[in-house]
């Protein structure tokens, strides 16, 4: 059996999967206290079950957003080295943040030497501040770790915790390295506390299955070993429904799927069973940073957006929730009262919400159900406009070859793919506002929990190889080797997929045969004066988002 | 949050799949370092620098320019389409207003191709500028355009596309031509019998170091802007000027472009040369992009700036000078020794052009009808060893009666003529025809 639990903003999910189909289900309103929330989503969904027969428990959880966005991060040290370009000032995170002389060019050759006497003064200012976590990241540290390795090693071992940048990714982005590090750093307390917590209330109920944690590109990691890459867990929720798609629907070709919540909607393309990825990484609060996510947008509109009227007589809905809908005791009128006004819905006071309606209308003259139906029409015409925009700018991204701007690769989705609460009230009128055929699956309810249920391990490697530098570096996996003036592509390939497995083992990839996906493939001539002197080789590759072996679509 | 006090727009395309040669300046690697940069520095994250996606220009957006012989086909590849598309893409951020001003960060270059085009000269076969500038005027009815180009070498296509044009002032600021390819570019070109003072020239001696240029600027550039009054200002960018650079002997820095930038404040600036990829392309274009956005840039500098960047020789320095005293009397005092331009007049030249990389010779024979009232019908007959003979006639945007009538009067008679080609391009109907 396999246990899978999204918390929410408002609910919290919880699903057992059994041989492939959803034995128990269970939503919870999630509480202050997340330990609590997890603890009563366990029990909820657990009672009949014995403990042993638990052979996989996947959560997805908010302790590291909530830290975030609330500001409680814990104090920590930077020492940044920088060399030409943007002001390093600019990019000063966290209280205690230091710019030390030293830089590397862009191919990763030192330019000037990290200045070791600056790095113990930050240090021991760092440290006398009390601060005992400590983050450092240099410019083009992806393409040579040497000047981190140094600044972490002369820095000193009074700290207890020290992160470094070329770790958390290997994509080129200075800023975004300061501000992945520097999360990484200063959410490791928090993080491993939770962790620890978590752990301790599976152990009381006797369940010793592997666990993960899902990451915000839709795949999952081991949760212990998660203490290192805390800020991967966070903003999990909208990763959580696209798997969660994807393991009930299968979304073959190209869809669009959309998950209506309370608050709001979330949307994600699908391409033949693989979600699209943002470009470079996801923002968390203020921080704009290296982790790798789905590419998703979320809009202000959900089941329970408050529905008004404009003078203009227009309506209009969200993006402020005032609370539950009309029906259930909410001030105010929502979509959702507009599904139980025309019994699309059984919930909550009929009568209450057909009253909300016509008060609603009554400016314009509309009887209750003119007014539900508008207003369920207005927010499908919502959706679909914020959904268009979406493709568009999908559509939007620069390309760097003539070949892609030739080939024009366009996403034009062929259906729509809906979940989420309200799925079955509002799938015909987004059907009919999109022009798109639309559907909604079985378990449309809980399919964020499915998602995390059956998320498959995913990791992803970058690799530069420069034969004119004589050496290859894949800094996520911690490899730098010396490479001879041979070095081709093929060896680079068979470097990376040895990192990029081994990698994926060591954060819970415990099956055979992992699908590689190469995601990035350059090779270029270095010439010098005329004369071929190198070789300028530049690989991703993955292990993309998809669903655990074995797991048959549906449910 | 960092947020770029002008919005600017950026049009990348590095064409990671198109070389002239293997081993040439232009090829696969030449914009892979500045990508590089540029990602690392995390520009495109800056609130307000916007990127776009590139298109494809069409032969259309061509044939307002050019005379391709024999055809559009056999002269502009797929990428050379592109990298003109990405200056229609920057022209369009801008003159929607969606951005303050753009860089269109593209290869291969262009402002070597000259109004006939036979092949590759310089390593440009279509003019990007121009091309960027006609579909201005056709798209937004903009009129007066100004071209600073800073490239270290003579901008002479554009300057003979735009040689007979009193709507477009030419500015070119480049290595002495007695020192370096093309040769051209002398203060005494400044302009056709209908676009006199125009054109202008202002060669630099070898070492120039980023004083002299900003000097330049500051004295005479950016009041001949000012007297000019031009609608939309482009910067052809070349950024060959850089001490680092292989193929020429200037003395400019990363800070020096960004500066310059700063100060002229380019509507839109277009990549031209600049071929020390690792260690200036980089710092330059980092430079640009964060002065267009009005960022500070002082923390831009190559790595090897202390040891290598020279300051500018007190000769030198004497030199300009004296040469700014000489070009703001030419052209700001109008003290030019102007050819007499009677209206109706119809004044002839010819020259040899060479094809430095596909080694072609053209031989052409140009008319011009001198006018008062617009741009002057122009013909030019063209001859290469390649076995083309061709008569191309030019009706100019905004062309008076006069001047369309005996435009289409050449038309007409070379039709009849022993040309392999006969085209006429009538700007004041819009349309371009080739037998
Ligand atoms: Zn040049
Ligand atoms: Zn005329």
């Amino acid at each position: 059996m396999i246990l899978g639990l999204d918390v929410g903003g408002t609910q919290t999910d919880a699903v057992l999967i059994d041989a492939g189909r959803i034995a128990a289900a269970a939503k919870i309103p999630t509480s202050r206290d997340l330990l609590a929330t997890l603890r009563t989503a366990l029990e909820a969904v657990l009672s009949d079950v014995a403990p042993g027969g638990l052979e996989r428990m996947a959560f997805s959880t908010t302790m590291t957003i909530n830290a975030i966005v609330e500001d409680r991060l814990d104090p920590t040290g930077m020492i940044v080295s920088s060399g030409p370009g943007m002001d390093p000032a600019w990019f000063s995170v966290g209280p205690s943040y230091h710019v030390v002389e030293g830089c590397l060019d862009h191919q990763g050759f030192e330019a000037k030497p990290l200045d070791r006497t600056g790095v113990q003064n930050a240090a021991s200012r760092i440290i006398k501040e009390g601060i005992r976590i400590l983050g450092v990241v240099s410019k083009f540290s992806v393409r040579n770790p040497l000047l981190e390795l140094q600044a972490a090693k002369w820095a000193g071992d009074a700290f207890s915790h020290v992160a470094m940048g070329h770790r958390v990714s290997g994509t080129l982005n200075f800023p975004r390295r300061i501000a992945t590090t520097y999360l990484n750093a200063a959410l490791y307390r928090i993080h491993k506390n939770f962790s620890d917590a978590l752990v301790q209330i599976l152990k009381e109920k006797g369940l010793n299955g592997p666990r993960y944690l899902l990451k915000p590109d839709g795949g999952t990691m081991d949760l212990d070993k998660s203490i290192q890459w805390p800020a991967r867990t966070a903003q999990s929720g909208p990763a959580a429904s696209v798997m969660g798609a994807l393991a009930l629907d299968g979304c073959k070709g190209e869809t669009l799927v959309l998950d209506v919540g309370g608050t709001t909607t979330d949307m994600a393309v699908v391409m033949d069973g693989t979600p699209l990825l943002k470009p470079l990484g996801i923002r968390l609060g203020p921080y704009r940073t290296l982790i790798r996510s789905l590419l998703t947008h979320s809009m202000g509109i959900g089941g329970d957006s408050e529905v008004r009227m404009d003078p203009k007589g227009n309506l209009r809905i969200g993006p402020i929730r005032k609370g539950k809908p009309v029906a259930l005791g909410g001030p105010a009128p929502t979509p959702t009262d507009a599904m139980i006004a025309l019994d699309l819905l059984t919930v909550g006071h009929r009568n209450a919400a057909a009253a909300a309606m016509e008060r609603l209308g009554a400016p314009a003259g509309w009887d209750a159900a003119t007014t539900a139906e508008r207003t369920l029409h207005t927010m499908a015409e919502a959706i679909a406009a914020s959904a268009k925009a979406f493709i568009y700018n999908i559509n939007s991204r620069p390309v760097y070859t003539i070949h892609e701007v030739l080939a024009d690769r366009r996403i034009k989705p062929g259906s729509v793919l809906i979940i989420g609460g309200p799925a079955p009230q509002i799938a015909g009128y987004i059907e009919k506002a999109l022009g798109l055929p639309s559907r909604f699956p079985r378990h449309y309810g809980v399919a964020n929990a499915v998602g995390a249920a059956v998320a498959r391990v995913t990791s992803e490697i970058t690799l530069q190889a420069d034969t004119q530098r004589g050496s290859v570096v894949i800094p996520e996996a911690d490899v730098e080797q010396a490479i001879d003036q041979d070095f081709d592509m093929e060896q680079a390939i068979a470097l990376g997929r040895t990192a990029l497995c081994r990698q994926a083992a060591e954060i819970g990839a415990h099956e055979n045969g992992l699908e590689i996906c190469i995601t990035e493939k350059q090779m270029f001539a270095m010439i010098r004066g005329y004369a071929r002197t190198g070789r300028n080789i530049r690989l991703r590759m993955g292990i993309m988002p998809g669903l655990i072996p074995g797991w048959e679509i549906g449910g | 949050m960092l947020r770029a006090s002008r919005r600017t727009g950026l049009v990348f395309f590095p064409a990671f799949d198109w070389a002239i040669s293997p081993t040439h300046p232009e090829r696969e690697e030449r914009l892979l370092y500045t990508q590089d940069q540029v990602l690392e520095e995390g520009l495109l994250d800056v609130d307000g620098i916007i990127e776009y996606r590139v298109r494809p220009a069409a032969f259309e957006d061509i044939q307002r320019v050019h005379f391709c012989v024999p055809d559009e086909e056999s002269v502009a590849t797929e990428s050379h389409l592109i990298a003109a598309g990405g200056c229609l893409v920057a022209a369009d951020a801008v003159l929607r207003g969606e951005v303050k001003s753009a860089f269109a960060l593209v290869r291969p270059p262009g402002h070597h191709a000259m109004r006939v085009v036979h092949g590759n000269r310089g390593f440009c076969n279509i003019n990007n500028e121009a091309i960027m500038i006609e579909y201005i005027r056709e798209q937004y009815g903009i009129r007066r355009v100004a071209i600073v180009d800073t490239d270290c070498h003579h901008g002479d296509g554009s300057q003979d596309i735009y040689w007979h044009d009193p709507d477009t002032l030419f500015i070119s600021i480049h290595q002495d031509g007695r020192t370096l390819y093309p040769g051209s570019g002398f203060p005494r070109e400044f302009g056709g019998p209908n676009a006199q003072g125009m054109t202008v020239n202002i060669p630099l001696p070898p070492q120039t170091g980023e004083e002299g240029f900003l000097y330049v600027l500051e004295e005479l550039i950016m009041p001949l802007l000012e007297k000019f009054e031009p609608e939309i200002v482009i910067n052809s960018a070349g950024q060959d000027n850089h001490f680092n650079d292989p193929i020429t002997n200037m003395n400019f820095s990363a800070r020096g472009y960004a500066a310059l930038n700063a100060r002229l404040k380019p509507d839109i600036a277009v990549l031209e040369g600049g071929y020390a990829l690792e260690n200036a392309l980089p710092y330059v274009n980092v430079g640009i992009i964060m002065a267009m956005a009005g960022l500070d840039t002082s923390f831009v500098k190559e790595p090897n700036y202390e040891r290598d960047y020279r300051p500018q020789r007190d000769d030198i320095t004497q030199y300009i000078k004296d040469l700014v005293v000489r070009l703001r009397d030419m052209f700001l005092e109008g003290h030019l020794e102007k050819a007499a331009c009677k209206e109706g007049l119809v004044i002839e030249r010819s020259r040899d052009i060479y094809y430095d990389t596909d080694h072609i010779h053209e031989r052409q024979h140009e008319k011009i009808r001198c006018c008062n009232t617009c741009s002057g019908a122009l013909s030019i007959a063209s001859t290469s060893n390649r076995g083309q003979h061709i008569l191309a006639v030019l009706i100019p945007l905004g062309a008076c009666k006069e001047c369309r009538k005996t435009g289409l009067a050449w038309f007409e008679k070379a039709i009849r003529g022993a040309y392999t080609h006969v085209y006429l391009l009538d700007r004041v109907r819009g349309v371009y025809e080739r037998t």
